[in-house]
């Protein structure tokens, strides 16, 4: 009963969430770069007038493809507040994320393809370390399932500090923040237009910027996870984590899909393959 | 029961030599289709029966079946002996020499002929036996009305499919054997069987690079049969019996009989096409397409997996272990690696075979009771994707012909019924609540608990996996016109294809019920507990039902939210504002149109075959010679 | 109540494409200063998509000529209901000194239909966001109208 209640708690407060952050975001990008930006609100404001937009799409898979992305986010984060196991919770998002690459793919858009092939370069780039982070996880509960998290003293940041930062490439890939965001961008005009999302309009769009919220709140919650022990410091946690990656993002400029894969697997992996030996060792 | 264990190991010889000695098409698929009815009828009793003990065969005919068995191996061995001399191929000749002098001494010098009970029916072999007849049979049923059109489609005068339906049909009966046999020598003459099976239907075209394809296949496969020989020497040296549950019951007993287990494992790598031995598997693809279902990928190339799976308990917690796991791991990461530079289906699906097997070797390396129970999730439903997939392929590589998935792209608008099952069965592979994904779950969970390197290969591969088969996926999506005229396909063909793809999900659906049944029995200390369609246990819990009946609703709204889309506005593709008449083209330089072309990445500078396989090779031989160095 | 939010929403939210019909890039810069930090029209909720399935307001600037009508017509098609369209200065709106050119088509309502005009050669960014603005309202109408 009670893991209903935080189910559905999950599920309503994950986008509610979502979107405020998105709105913070901009408000913080915006202070960063000496202007004022939108109110904080406005992410739920593009949601709701994309919403009401005319039903535009190339063919049904886009509709088929953007609404399981959304499912499986929801599902996702559902499974997360129900204190599921780790390394389920990330193949239920995959689910999301391959079907927002085969939906780019459905029509004859060029700019689309790309973005797809891309997109599916950044699902090769994250996917290793969060696997290598759930195991050290388990390394250091004995368990995959979150539930475990909570029985332990020590925050599991003083355990797995360098399967943090590695996280924090997956975390900055999954914002889709710079340098990482050449699939598409929350910043206008990239040389693919729009890059996965070009062909996806009106209401499909706010199914899918929906679902990048709830892939949000999950994100962060793993973030989160990592100083369970004091909501206080797990909110500076948070706070730094995030500012941390507007700040990589307003200094940053995009790269290439070659140069993320070297760095993510050379140093991403490393430090988690490190980690996880000083974890095996001990 | 022993009518049924008869009916699975002899009916399909009968059945066999019908198909070839008869020479009537109509006469051959009744023959194939009553044989594929019984043989599921016979699997489904024989699990209906419950596992048994390891029972005696008698003699046929007053000659005793052991003595029948080493006849007809050392008449196999000469077989293919004589395809050595005919092909020129001094590997094949000096494999199967060295095979028949290590047995004639093994038989006359060591062996004291006591009698083995030689079936046994424990959960892993009436698994297997269900698999092999069940998914055997509807590949048979779809190679008839295949095999017309492929006979059609190169003009052959005369008919040869009598000889293709011989082999494969008989191949069915000789897995079941395989997967049933409790003496060591029963398994090895199984084993060789299908060995030849394998040559022969590889070679079916007669094509130079056919011919030349199934000579490789034939010499991997006979080092593995004289690995097998060598291995099955060493261990009755220290046990002194033949018969396999006795070995089993023992466990590990020192480091000689431990390598002789460690030379029967690299027998199953070779059948299993594990690095450095994939080429003969990527090579095989050349064969018609049943064959490729069939033995390269649900079952023959599973006798190999079967074996090291079989053998787990006579290595537990030894070196062997850790070096079957990091062998297995290594061919998963390597040959996932391999995939993404492929644009062929087949060998696309092969590369993903060999890394799926790697896999399942890797858990059976794992060897406790977790990785166990993945490998056996992961054999049995992988056969049931990967075999619909290939049949998928070949139905379409008949339809457009082509096998390159560049040529696949936007297959809906054209076949959107194979366009859709070929979609759902990448999908059954690829995502979760489905058993390839519930297997590897457990996998994952499984290595996580041994070091670091297993770990590491095993998430990289599994990142390497979603590349290619999402882009397969997407790129068979596309826009079917109003009023386009819907797709023809034989019944025959529809059948395997729609069982097979209800069959994967219906199956994912009853995997917790398939493990509690079956599986717990088997391994011994359950890794789960099963409790509302989860699978729980300390380390993690799997929720298959909810997951299914959460994400299938999901699914179905998503449907019907896109059923209605021909209300929505049909928009073209944005193209800058160029677009032309037809969909995905634009006006260009000169005012004249460009076609809408697009290529997936297949990332040539990392991943091209060419670049990759020497060193993949020169590390596996590493750790093979690692593994059973460690052994000894 | 989900409704009304929507209708609110879309006066908040305003998506901008910007597009040049054979401007002199004049007005475009000017476009384009908006959208920089001493403008800033994000805290209007306006971004600049370069996509029309994703925008609400088509910025136009330029005479518009007879190879690139039929682009401009292609965009505002694949542009989802509801749509605005601002034309921005004097060749935008007239054709401007170019008006009896015989290469050009003289103006943009020629070929779409125009919901605000901004003069100015160049329109002054000031002038843009108030043609922005009032698009927005003229947008809010329409949606009444099409209730």
């Amino acid at each position: 009963m009670d893991t209903l209640i935080l189910v559905i708690i999950g599920l309503v407060a994950g986008p509610l969430l979502g979107g405020l952050i998105a709105g913070l975001d901009r408000r913080v990008t915006a202070w960063f770069q000496s202007r004022q930006g939108p109110p904080i609100m406005q992410a739920f404001y593009d949601v709701a007038k994309l919403f009401g937009k005319e039903k535009m799409v190339v063919n049904q898979w886009q509709i088929l493809c953007a609404w399981v992305y959304m499912i499986a986010a929801a599902v996702s984060v559902a499974l997360f507040f129900a204190q599921g196991d780790l390394l389920l919770i990330f193949f239920v998002q995959a689910i999301g994320a391959v079907f927002l690459v085969m939906g780019a793919m459905a029509g004859k858009s060029p700019y689309s393809h790309v973005g797809a092939q891309r997109e599916l370069m950044q699902i090769l780039a994250y996917e290793p370390v969060l696997i290598l982070v759930f195991v050290g996880i388990y390394m250091v509960t004995g368990s995959f399932s979150i539930e475990a998290i909570w029985a332990q003293d020590m925050p599991l940041l003083a355990k797995m500090p360098l399967l943090y930062l590695a996280l924090g490439y997956a975390l900055t890939i999954k914002l889709r923040k710079s340098p990482f965001d050449f699939s598409t961008s929350h910043h206008g005009h990239q040389e693919l237009v729009k890059g996965v999302l070009t062909e996806y309009s009106g209401p499909y769009l706010a199914l899918v910027e929906i679902a990048h919220w709830y892939e949000t709140i999950l994100v962060l919650g793993l973030c989160a996870l990592f100083w369970h022990t004091n909501v206080a410091w797990m909110a500076v946690l948070l706070v730094v984590t995030y500012m941390l990656e507007i700040l990589v993002d307003n200094t940053m400029a995009r790269m290439t899909w070659r140069w993320m894969l070297k760095r993510v697997w050379l140093i991403g992996m490393g430090m988690s393959v490190v980690n996880l030996i000083w974890l095996y060792a001990g | 029961m022993s009518n049924l264990l008869l009916l699975l190991i002899l009916l399909p010889a009968a059945a066999a030599l019908v198909c070839y000695f008869v020479r009537s098409s109509a006469v051959r698929t009744l023959t194939v289709v009553a044989t594929g009815a019984i043989l599921t009828a016979a699997s489904l009793g024989l699990l209906g029966q419950g596992t048994f003990e390891p029972i005696a065969v008698g003699s046929f005919l007053g000659i005793s079946s052991d003595f029948l068995v080493t006849v007809l191996d050392f008449a196999l061995l000469a077989v293919i002996f004589f395809y050595g001399i005919k092909h020129k191929s001094l590997l094949i000749q000096v494999f199967t020499l060295a095979q028949a002098a290590l047995l004639v001494w093994f038989e006359v010098v060591m062996l004291k002929h006591e009698a083995v009970p030689a079936l046994m029916g424990d959960q892993l072999s009436l698994i297997m036996v269900l698999v092999i007849s069940i998914i055997g049979s509807l590949i048979c049923i779809f190679a008839i009305p295949y095999m017309k059109e492929h006979e059609e489609h190169l003009h052959l005068k005369k008919s040869r499919q009598p000889q293709f339906f011989f082999f494969l049909v008989l191949f069915l009966g000789a897995m079941n054997g395989l997967v049933l046999s409790n003496n060591i020598l029963w398994m090895y003459f199984f084993f060789e069987v299908t060995t030849l099976c394998s040559f022969m239907l590889i070679g079916h075209d007669a094509t130079e690079i056919a011919t030349k394809n199934s000579v490789r296949a034939l010499w991997m496969n006979s080092m593995g049969g004289l690995a097998f020989v060598l291995g099955m020497v060493l261990v009755y040296m220290k046990t002194g019996t033949l018969d396999v549950s006795a070995i089993l019951a023992a466990g590990p007993q020192g480091a000689l009989m431990v390598t002789g287990v460690g030379f029967i494992c690299l027998a199953g790598f070779t059948k299993a096409a594990q690095v450095p031995f994939q080429s003969w598997l990527l090579g095989a693809m050349v064969a018609p397409t049943p064959v490729s279902a069939l033995l390269h990928s649900s079952t023959m190339v599973k006798a190999g997996v079967f074996v090291v799976l079989r053998f787990a308990p006579a290595y537990v917690g030894t070196f062997l272990s850790t070096g079957v796991a990091l062998c297995g791991a290594f061919t998963f990461v390597a040959c996932a690696a391999l995939c993404i530079g492929q644009s062929n289906g087949k060998k696309i699906l092969a590369y993903s075979t060999v890394s799926n097997l790697g896999l399942i070797i890797c858990c059976a390396g794992i060897n406790t009771p977790l990785a166990l129970t993945a490998a056996v999730m992961l054999i049995v439903f992988h056969a049931i994707s990967k075999s619909l997939l290939f049949l998928c392929v070949g139905t379409i590589e008949q339809a457009i012909g082509s096998r390159d998935i560049e040529d696949m792209r936007g297959l809906y608008a054209k076949f959107p019924r194979t366009a859709t099952i070929t979609i759902i069965g990448i999908l059954t592979m690829l995502l979760p609540p489905f058993g390839v994904l519930l297997g590897k779950w457990m996998a994952i969970e499984a290595g996580a608990s041994t070091n670091v390197v297993v770990i590491t290969m095993l998430a990289l591969g599994s990142a390497l996996t979603v590349v290619y088969w999402a882009r397969w996926g997407g790129s068979l999506m596309a826009t079917r016109e109003e009023g386009a005229p819907a797709e023809k396909q034989a019944a025959l063909i529809r059948l395997p294809l729609t069982v097979l793809c209800l069959g994967a999900v219906v199956l994912s659906v009853a995997a917790p019920w398939f493990y509690n049944s079956l599986l717990a029995p088997w391994v011994g200390a359950a890794p789960f507990t099963m409790s509302l369609g989860s699978l729980n246990s300390a380390t993690g819990s799997f929720a298959v039902v909810p997951l299914f009946i959460a994400l299938g609703l999901g699914l179905l709204f998503a449907i019907k939210a896109a059923s209605g889309f021909r209300k929505a506005k049909i928009a073209p593709p944005y193209l800058a504002g160029a677009n032309a008449e037809e969909d995905g083209t634009y006006i260009g330089p000169m005012n004249g149109p460009v076609p809408f072309v697009a290529n997936n990445m297949y990332l040539g500078e990392l991943f091209a075959e060419g670049k990759l396989t020497p060193i993949f090779n020169l590390l596996a031989i590493a750790l093979i010679v690692l593994m059973l160095g460690g052994a000894l | 109540m989900f409704g009304s939010f929507i209708k609110k929403s879309r006066a908040k939210s305003p998506w901008i494409m910007h597009f040049d019909c054979g401007s002199c890039n004049g007005c475009d810069i000017e476009v384009l200063a908006c959208l920089t930090p001493l403008y800033d029209v994000e805290r209007f909720g306006v971004i600049n998509v370069g996509n029309p399935k994703h925008a609400d307001v088509l910025l136009v600037t330029g005479t518009v000529n007879h190879r690139n009508k039929k682009v401009l017509k292609n965009i505002y098609d694949q542009m989802p209901e509801p749509k605005a369209v601002i034309a921005i200065g004097a060749c935008g709106n007239t054709g401007g000194v170019f008006k009896d050119c015989y290469n050009v088509v003289g103006g943009i309502d020629k070929v779409i239909p125009v919901d605000v005009y901004v003069p100015g050669c160049p329109a002054k960014p000031e002038a843009i966001i108030d043609g922005v603005v009032a698009g927005l309202g003229k947008f809010a109408q329409k949606v009444e109208d099409a209730d």
